[in-house]
């Protein structure tokens, strides 16, 4: 059942490359908020 | 002065009763019946298992909240409803003194969450079993023990095996034991203790990182892309082992026996498992006027409350109807009980079902997530507001419509920590409005992991509990 797929080197360096994530952090925020708002909230 | 009475306080009911209060709270009689006289913020106890957060940063006291809301609180654990016109009421004991109390209603809102079910598998659980459970607040706190003394002898050499899932068949909250796994795996790592631990995920997943909801799936760069490979290279970027397709059967001391989808059988040893029970509604008596059972008309076998969805479609039919999914929360039988949360019976599962040539259905339960729980908790509070001031319903939000976002924490560090953001639309596939294969808009849906996630997963803890607490803005704050 296990298979080898592991994250690249250049994934994990965007995934703790602090600036980077930071950016990442607001367009996440915006985008959950998007989404719900975008729902039906009714 | 129309008497709502809700059962519980947790995302779903204690969402409901805030909206409430702010709708009709001056105006009619809002009562919450709570066994517990806090809120629990249930997402930061993986925290608490690994000895990073405090138990009482997770807890606040409900009542100052409702004195300021509207709401009346009522400390006590309900046990009987007796939903026949004429004389609708709920009996519970008051906490402490086992006074009886007797809650009369025009509307009900039945969110108790769900009864921990360890009974329905031998030797699982922290109180009569030999396994830990992160689902309530005292278990996260024997967890943490007994995982913090398991580092201790850790630190003297020893090697252990821990083994993390779900420990039932029909198990779901998948998403709560794969936080739980990444957060130890984090915590044996900072304590220089990794190379002593042989870590094992065992799942009743159909595949790693289904999650009870099918797989999440994405469309990146034109690239279809599922939580499957991602989480596959989360748990072998970390060293964790995985076994899914797999029901547990029994357990006993160190020992996990279990069945897998080719009907295998096999038994594996551990010094430390957390694994998570099915779930099945709270074992309420439903009462008729003449004193006689009438639980059939009210929830499902597991226990879990009937409301407006199309219950009995084989999967296959169930994964192309969308419509059957409820999109009020409203008892078909009486109509002024509705049910939030995880109390509400789905009409059935997300990911595909499978029984093995032994009979052993192994088949992740549908999640309802605190955010799930909190959107139903609000449509069912703005729905009873309607009733009362309008004499319609104006609300309605099935889960082949909801957004929902889901951080998976993956080590607190708000340095070196890491989460899995994940956004899924609509949490119940609806074949019929996504025309691909899983049923989901590929746009919408995300996912994506980094340090930004375990910001996220600090943020949303105190956001959330700003919201709980009904301090100013709290209806912005989404559920
Ligand atoms: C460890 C863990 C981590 C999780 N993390 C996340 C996450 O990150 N994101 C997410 O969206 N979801 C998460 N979940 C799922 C989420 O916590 C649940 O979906 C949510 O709590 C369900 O809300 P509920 O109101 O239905 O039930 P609960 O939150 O369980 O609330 C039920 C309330 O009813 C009360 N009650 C019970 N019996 C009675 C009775 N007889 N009388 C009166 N009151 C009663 C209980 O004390 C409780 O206060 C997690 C779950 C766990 C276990």
């Amino acid at each position: 059942m296990q298979t080898s797929q592991e994250f690249s080197k250049a994934e994990k360096f965007w995934m703790n490359f602090k600036l980077y994530q930071f950016w990442r952090f607001i367009v996440l925020n915006l985008k959950i908020l998007a989404a719900v708002y975008q729902s039906k909230r009714s | 002065m129309a008497k709502v009475v809700v059962i519980g306080a947790g995302f779903a009911g204690h969402t409901a009763a805030l909206y409430l209060g702010s709708r009709i709270g001056r105006k009619h009689e809002v009562t919450v019946i709570s066994n517990r006289d806090v809120f629990g913020y249930v997402p930061s106890w993986v925290w608490v298992g690994v000895g990073h957060m405090k138990p009482e940063k997770t807890i606040f006291k409900l009542k100052p909240v409702y004195d300021k809301m509207n709401v009346k609180f009522i400390h006590a654990a309900a046990k009987e409803i007796h939903p026949d016109a004429g004389n609708q009421y709920v009996l519970g004991d008051e906490v402490g003194t086992g006074k009886e109390v007797r809650l009369d209603y025009d509307y009900l809102v039945i969110a108790p969450g769900p009864l921990l079910n360890f009974a329905g598998m031998p030797g699982l659980g922290p109180e009569n079993g030999f396994t830990h459970s992160i689902c309530s607040l005292p278990h996260a706190i024997k967890t943490r023990d007994a995982y913090l003394a398991l580092c201790e002898r850790m630190k003297k050499g020893e090697k252990v095996k821990i083994v993390i899932g779900t420990g039932h068949p029909a198990a779901t909250c998948q998403g709560a034991a794969f936080e739980y796994i990444v957060n130890v795996h984090k915590d044996l790592v900072k304590k220089g203790l990794r190379d002593k631990a042989d870590i094992l995920w065992l799942s009743n997943e159909p595949a790693v990182g289904d999650f009870g909801v099918n797989g999440v799936q994405i469309k990146r760069n034109g690239h279809l892309m599922r939580s499957e490979e991602f989480l596959t290279s989360v748990f072998n970027d970390h060293g964790i082992r995985y076994q899914v397709k797999t029901g547990v059967t029994k357990v006993e001391e160190g020992k996990s026996h279990w069945q897998n989808y080719e009907g295998e059988e096999g038994v594996t040893e551990f010094d430390f498992s957390m694994l998570i029970p099915q779930f099945k509604g709270q074992p309420f008596k439903y009462i008729g006027k003449d004193g006689e059972d009438i639980s059939s008309k009210m929830v499902n076998p597991a226990g879990f409350v009937l409301v407006d969805g199309k219950y009995g479609l084989p999967y296959p039919e169930l994964a192309q109807t969308p419509d059957a999914w409820p999109a009020r929360y409203q008892n078909p039988a009486y109509k002024n009980v509705f049910a939030a949360g995880i109390a509400f019976a789905p009409p059935g599962p997300i990911s595909k079902p499978f029984t093995n040539k032994n009979n052993l259905a192994i088949a992740p339960a549908p999640p309802r997530t605190g955010m799930v729980s909190g959107m139903i908790g609000r449509v069912v509070a703005l729905n009873i507001a309607d009733l009362i001031e309008k004499g319609e319903m104006t609300h309605s939000e099935p889960m082949t419509e909801m957004v929902a976002a889901c951080i998976a924490s993956m080590g607190d560090s708000l340095w070196d920590g890491n989460a899995v953001t994940i956004v899924m639309r609509p949490v119940v596939p609806d074949r019929k409005t996504y025309q691909n294969e899983f049923g989901r808009d590929l746009f919408t849906s995300h996912l994506e992991m980094g340090v930004s996630g375990a910001w996220m997963k600090f943020m949303l803890h105190h956001t959330f509990i700003w919201k709980f607490k009904a301090r100013p803005g709290w209806t912005i704050i989404p559920e």
